[in-house]
């Protein structure tokens, strides 16, 4: 048995009378070092600072949080190693059906009331779980997912693993989506649903597709996946992104919209809503929801350039040259210095747009690197807007072109139409249009041939 | 949405959570002058349990339950049972062997498949003279789950159904794989003499 006084415990409840309870039922277990934490901010500086070796969480933990919201932010942080034991406590039966949809769970969860023994016994089960997946954890922190998977392979068909079956098999299907192997995730999800209709791996499927860029089946998947799983509020972020990938932006923010105000505070689905509102144009929503996420995300280092590059953007879109410029040149110099040459280049093409004068030359100083460079759908946008702007044509057509012959052709198309529309281009964007169908009618024509 | 439901479900959780408070300061005298009061932890445990069950019973007959399924280790869900029931059972002089012949995990609702055990423990408590087994394993692709006891067995057949024994019956049926679902089965079957409750779940 696993020896619980060299353990740290950490309790995280709002409530005084349920922590002192979640201690007396530690320290049955032999616990000496039992911390507390009233909050989630209070929880998150803990952990942060010494990570416990056991987390007893409860699920509701006031202020609009829960510990469900608490887990998806350490691991969206990287602060809870795949070591640490994250127990969730509840007396709320619902709890069940979320951990039954969700694809990020925690390693067990209880309902209360508890005896000491029976908390034991679930603490030692993820011990032994977390002994038998332990070399596994350690080629997946060091990103070797082709080793990884190997491991999870010789697992599965180990009698020793007989009782994880579902276990590796989601832990494969996770490593192959994460490790660019779509195809085959998208294999691995349906070999669990083959067994059961469980809501995390039709997402999985959903996930895979939309990288395999078949969006109307990803569509079909993930509204299988929400139907019947109101609580699934991943999925429905997953759900807008693929709607935003189809270029239905109004129905992405409808989604985003609904279940952003059951989660206030979630702000990684603001900055999802926002990006919606923006490429829906409403540009309003757009910027106060940037405002909300950089005044209310208060986890040190959560708030990014690209997120103050995205609020001067919604500043632009809104046409307010003068907010989108007072964002920008908050940035200090050092700041933008170390920009890598993405957030260089919105930088510089939103400050052209909004402050001419001191954006022009700046731009045109990156051209040759922004006329090079592989850059993302959101960035060559900006880069577009802003060679429009400055009369630079062959720059804006050469984006133009690489965004309509790219993957996200339908989620760039209607900005790009009107900002050529702005521009009284119309006829050249039709053009380049016309252009891309011709080269990819050639390509699939000559495809054939060149993989015979 | 159901407003009802929503009062009923945040009154019971305030009430587990009181619950659990009397059961750890409980646990923690037992600690401390080193007693034991498993009666008393298993009287709130057994309270708790049945508002549970009464919310589960309520949500099934007004609106329609939705199960909660996940990945649930058989073995494991056999020793929390045993753990649950065991102590009491032996204060009675009733023993409780637990057989599970399978290592594998099984998709169920795993707190609603522990409650329906628990329960039929607790039922074939009261009739049993000395024995009781809870038994697993799997036949024709099916998981089999198996309470029997060497009572005199039900007087009637089929046994009238109290709430517990309607609310299982329809719980089992809503595990489903494809167009499979699982089942309740009430018999004087019992390897032991008496009744058998059996579970059976795709």
């Amino acid at each position: 048995m696993t020896d619980y006084s060299k353990k740290r415990f950490l309790v995280i409840d709002d409530q005084p009378q349920a922590r002192d309870a979640l201690r007396t039922v530690a320290q049955t277990l032999g616990a000496f070092i039992v911390e507390f934490a009233a909050n989630y901010q209070d929880a998150i500086y803990r952990i942060r600072n010494n990570v416990p070796d056991i987390i007893l969480c409860d699920y509701i933990l006031g202020e609009g949080r829960s510990g469900q919201q608490l887990l998806e932010e350490l691991r969206r942080f990287k602060l809870l190693a795949d070591e640490t034991i994250f127990m969730m406590v509840t007396g709320e039966q619902s709890y069940e059906q979320v951990v039954s949809a969700v694809e990020l769970v925690p390693d067990d969860y209880i309902i209360k009331p508890f005896s000491p023994d029976k908390l034991l016994l679930r603490l030692e089960r993820i011990v032994a779980k977390k002994a038998f997946f332990a070399d596994y954890y350690q080629e997946k922190r060091k990103e070797e997912y082709a080793r990884a998977i190997a491991l999870l392979e010789k697992k599965r068909n180990s009698e020793a693993g007989r009782p994880y079956r579902f276990e590796i098999l989601r832990q494969q299907a996770e490593v192959m989506l994460i490790s660019g192997n779509a195809k085959s995730a998208e294999t691995a999800y349906r070999g669990i649903l083959d067994s059961h209709d469980f809501p995390w791996a039709r997402a999985g499927v959903a996930r895979a597709l939309h990288k395999l860029n078949r969006l109307t089946e990803a569509r079909q998947e993930v509204d299988r996946a929400i139907a019947g799983t109101p609580h699934f509020f991943d999925a429905a972020d997953l759900k807008a992104t693929i709607c935003m990938a189809q270029g239905e932006h109004a129905e992405a923010q409808k989604v985003l919209d609904e279940v952003a105000k059951k989660t206030p505070r979630n702000y990684l689905r603001k900055r999802l809503l926002a990006e919606a509102a923006m490429l829906n144009g409403d540009s309003e929503t757009a910027r106060s929801v940037m405002a909300d996420v950089i005044a209310g995300d208060t986890m040190p280092g959560a708030v990014s350039a690209e997120d103050r590059l995205a609020l001067a953007r919604s500043h632009v879109n809104a046409s307010d040259k003068i907010s989108a410029e007072r964002v920008l040149v908050s940035m200090r110099d050092v700041e933008v210095q170390n920009f890598n040459l993405a957030e260089q280049a919105s930088f510089v093409a939103l400050l052209a747009i909004c402050s001419p004068e001191r954006g022009k030359p700046r731009f045109a100083g990156l051209r040759p690197a922004l006329l090079s460079t592989d850059l993302s759908t959101t960035i060559r946008l900006d880069v577009l807007r802003a060679a429009l702007s400055v009369g630079d044509n062959p720059l804006a057509d050469t984006h133009c072109e690489k965004l309509m012959a790219g993957p996200e052709a339908k989620k760039a198309f209607s900005t790009i139409r009107s900002q050529y529309a702005l521009h009284g281009r119309e006829k050249e964007f039709r053009e380049i249009q016309k252009q891309v169908a011709m080269q990819r009618i050639h390509h699939e024509v000559e495809a054939p041939g060149a993989s015979a | 949405m159901h407003r009802l439901l929503d009062i009923l479900a945040s009154g019971i959780h305030d009430t587990k959570n009181q619950l659990f408070s009397a059961e750890s300061l409980i646990a923690g005298s037992e600690a401390k002058h080193q007693i034991d009061l498993f009666e008393i932890r298993y009287a709130i445990e057994a309270a708790a349990d049945r508002l549970s069950r009464t919310l589960a019973a309520y949500q099934l007959m007004r609106h329609g339950a939705q199960l909660a399924v996940v990945p649930a280790i058989v073995s494991d869900l056999c020793e929390e049972v045993g753990l649950a029931q065991k102590h009491h059972l032996v204060n009675a002089g009733i023993s409780l062997t637990i057989d599970c012949q399978t290592f594998d995990d099984w998709p169920l609702d795993r707190d609603l498949v522990t409650d329906m055990l628990n329960n039929a423990i607790q039922n074939a408590g009261r009739f049993a003279r000395c024995a009781i087994r809870l038994s697993a394993f799997v036949q024709d692709e099916e998981l089999v789950l198996r309470v029997e006891d060497d009572g005199a067995g039900f007087s009637t057949l089929p046994p009238a159904m109290g709430t517990g024994l309607i609310v299982a019956e329809k719980l089992a049926a809503l595990h489903s794989r494809q167009e499979h679902h699982g089942s309740l089965h009430l018999s004087n079957g019992s390897a032991l003499g008496g009744a058998c409750f059996e579970l059976r779940l795709p």
